[in-house]
């Protein structure tokens, strides 16, 4: 309407009375449809109340799922053996159907997402707790059949809460996978830093399927916890050379992953710029700063006079700006 | 919206929560199908309650906590009070890593080759535990000989109060030995289990279960030497079956009016199955025994 309004005060386009009524009940009328089938917010005040609701959301969700947690410990004790199962798979089945049902009522998307992570705790004790019963060994092939229920929900109820708990529970498998494979127990796979590469490669390449498509946001995610999950390795393993896989002296592996990281988030800056994602330029350019500013404090920490330190890296996140805004301006920019 | 329809989704949820449940389901069956891989029975010892604390309240299930330990040489009592911790048994070594696994190539000779052994990380073992045999022997007559040991200390230093303490432990040590510490003693490892039962065929006094060994040196008469650690095994913690509990809640309701226990209070059939994943067949009350002759309450 603002639009339309401007559009007449300054000539371009004159419309009568009826003709200003018609498109004003017209929009009344798809805004209202908008707000009946997507749940969109059509007013500033709409989009706060959106965003205390998607706050109460995740914190009930998360309570809840907690609780769900607690009042298995608290009571399974009473119950034989083959009750105990009956209750954990048809808790696990029950929650599944309750969150399908919400999925196709609530167009909002709140309720059906506190059911959702509700189900996928239940399903985590479903296994977790059969697995206590029955005296199984821990196993990290338990994280496969979590993750493809979290990413069923994900896609099914275009839920990024579950989106990003089935890419956790990808990573776990993944490194653990790659860790077992060297003969190393899967649960000491965090020693070895660079078995999460494999799953930070997995992430990206799934980032770039088209299947996310309709689901807005599901990419940038796949692309945040692929960098994370390649970076913070890196991070590690710049300080840790111990850590590493490779049999070379650890100043040398040390120095090896901080070049990685600067030329890697470079890249990622450098790509999330050229294909217009700005979660990736953001990613690159805070981890960038971070392999700097740790490079800097093992440099001139000991020193360098406090203030001119913090005044070099003040220094540097202006020059940072400078170049991103540069970056920003340029025109050869893909406007995809 | 959507790529998969509701129905599809909903019928592939509920088919994901059903195979995996089938999947460990069958799994734990296979494991109990058929004679056990082994069967022993252990009391109170090896078996041990759970400790009482905040988390049993949150927590209604019962699982006994499998207590097990390494033979070391030496006798003094610093050495055998540490040995029930300690996990680096003598008969782990380099020959021992090496059949499991690790690379022992560079040996011990260079603070940089044993360095590049102990940056490898723990890999699965299967580890044979012997119940009340020559190890738990050996320890036993340990703990004895040091109680002579000090008694005769304390005969010849009469009126010494610390030598009379040493004496007095050391006997409280023995009683303990003999009628409290557990008798499952780890005793050796690998990496094929029909190997292993085939080098101990007594189903009834070795049990076969998963662990983990992760590298570890060991400085003896001045020399370094490639080693193992036992770090954990796969499952310390045994379910307690609904009808069995009710021994053991008795139990573990009764306050106990002295400071130690002086005899295990229950023995346990304890079943490993073909997946060499245990479980509790039976549990039994053993009946009240008097105090044991050393003082072990002033301890």
């Amino acid at each position: 309407m603002n639009l339309l309004a401007r559009l007449q005060n300054e000539g371009v386009l004159t419309l009568d009375s009826s003709q200003q009524q018609a498109i004003a009940a017209h929009h009344t009328s798809l805004l209202a449809s908008y707000v009946r089938d997507f749940a969109i917010d059509p007013t500033r005040r709409a989009r706060r109340l959106s965003l205390g609701m998607r706050v109460a959301s995740l914190l009930g969700a998360l309570a809840l799922a907690a609780s769900v947690f607690f009042l298995f410990y608290q009571f399974w004790g009473y119950f034989p053996e083959v009750a105990q199962v009956s209750i954990l798979i048809t808790a696990a089945l029950a929650t599944c159907g309750l969150t399908n049902w919400l999925q196709q009522r609530d167009t909002t998307g709140y309720f059906s997402k506190l059911a959702a992570l509700v189900a996928f705790t239940c399903f985590v004790l479903n296994l977790a707790m059969i697995g206590s019963l029955l005296n199984v060994a821990p196993t990290d092939k338990a994280l496969l059949p979590w993750a493809a229920l979290a990413l069923l929900f994900a896609y099914s109820g275009d839920q990024r809460l579950l989106l990003v708990t089935g890419i956790l529970c990808l990573i776990g498998f993944v490194a653990a996978r790659v860790g077992t494979w060297g003969g190393i127990y899967w649960l000491h796979v965090g020693e070895r830093p660079e078995n999460f590469f494999p799953a930070a490669a997995l992430l990206l390449a799934l980032a770039a399927v088209g299947w996310h498509q309709p689901y807005p946001g599901f990419a940038a995610t796949y692309r945040v916890f692929g960098l994370l999950t390649a970076f913070v390795p890196m991070l590690v393993l710049g300080h840790w050379g111990y850590g590493s896989y490779l049999d070379l002296p650890p100043d040398l592996i040390e120095g090896g992953y901080q070049v990685l990281g600067f030329i890697t988030s470079g890249l990622a800056v450098y790509f999330g710029v050229r294909r217009d994602w700005p979660e990736t330029v953001n990613t690159g350019t805070t981890f960038f700063i971070i392999f700097l500013y740790t490079k800097f404090f093992d440099w001139w920490w000991e020193v360098m006079p406090k203030y001119l330190f913090f005044l070099v890296l003040g220094l540097i996140a202006l020059l940072v700006l400078l170049v991103l805004k540069r970056l920003r301006r340029s025109p050869g920019q893909a406007t995809r | 919206m959507n790529v998969l329809g509701q129905q599809r989704w909903l019928l592939t949820g509920l088919g994901v929560i059903v195979l995996t449940n089938a999947i460990v389901l069958s799994g734990a069956a296979l494991n109990r199908i058929g004679e056990p891989e082994s069967r022993l029975l252990l009391s109170e010892r090896e078996l041990a309650l759970p400790y009482a604390g905040g988390s049993r309240r949150a927590n209604s299930g019962l699982a006994l906590r499998l207590e097990w330990r390494v033979a070391l040489d030496g006798d003094s009592p610093h050495n055998i009070a540490y040995a029930r911790y300690e996990r680096q048994p003598d008969w782990l070594d380099e020959k021992r890593m090496s059949d499991l696994g690790f690379d022992t190539r560079k040996g011990a000779a260079t603070a940089e080759a044993r360095q590049a052994f102990l940056r490898q990380l723990s890999r699965p073992a299967l580890i044979v535990f012997e119940l009340a045999g020559p190890a738990w022997q050996r320890a036993l007559q340990q703990a004895r000989d040091n109680a002579d040991r000090h008694a005769a200390a304390a005969a010849a230093n009469r009126g010494n109060r610390e030598f009379a303490e040493g004496a007095k432990a050391a006997r409280a040590f023995v009683v303990q030995e003999e009628a409290e510490h557990t008798r499952l003693f780890a005793i050796d490892a690998g990496s094929d289990a029909a190997t292993l039962r085939q080098r101990y065929p007594e189903r009834n006094r070795f049990l076969i279960l998963r662990g983990t060994v992760r590298p570890a040196e060991r400085l003896r008469d001045g020399q370094w030497t490639l080693a193992g650690r036992l770090s954990e095994i796969a499952i310390e913690e045994i379910h307690v079956p609904y009808t069995q509990r009710a021994i053991l809640d008795e139990l573990s309701s009764t306050p106990q009016g002295k400071p130690h226990r002086p005899a295990p209070r229950y023995e346990v059939q304890l079943a490993v199955g073909q997946r060499l994943e245990p479980w509790i067949e039976r549990i039994a009350r053993l009946p009240d025994q008097p105090p044991p002759a050393g003082d072990i309450g002033s301890n």
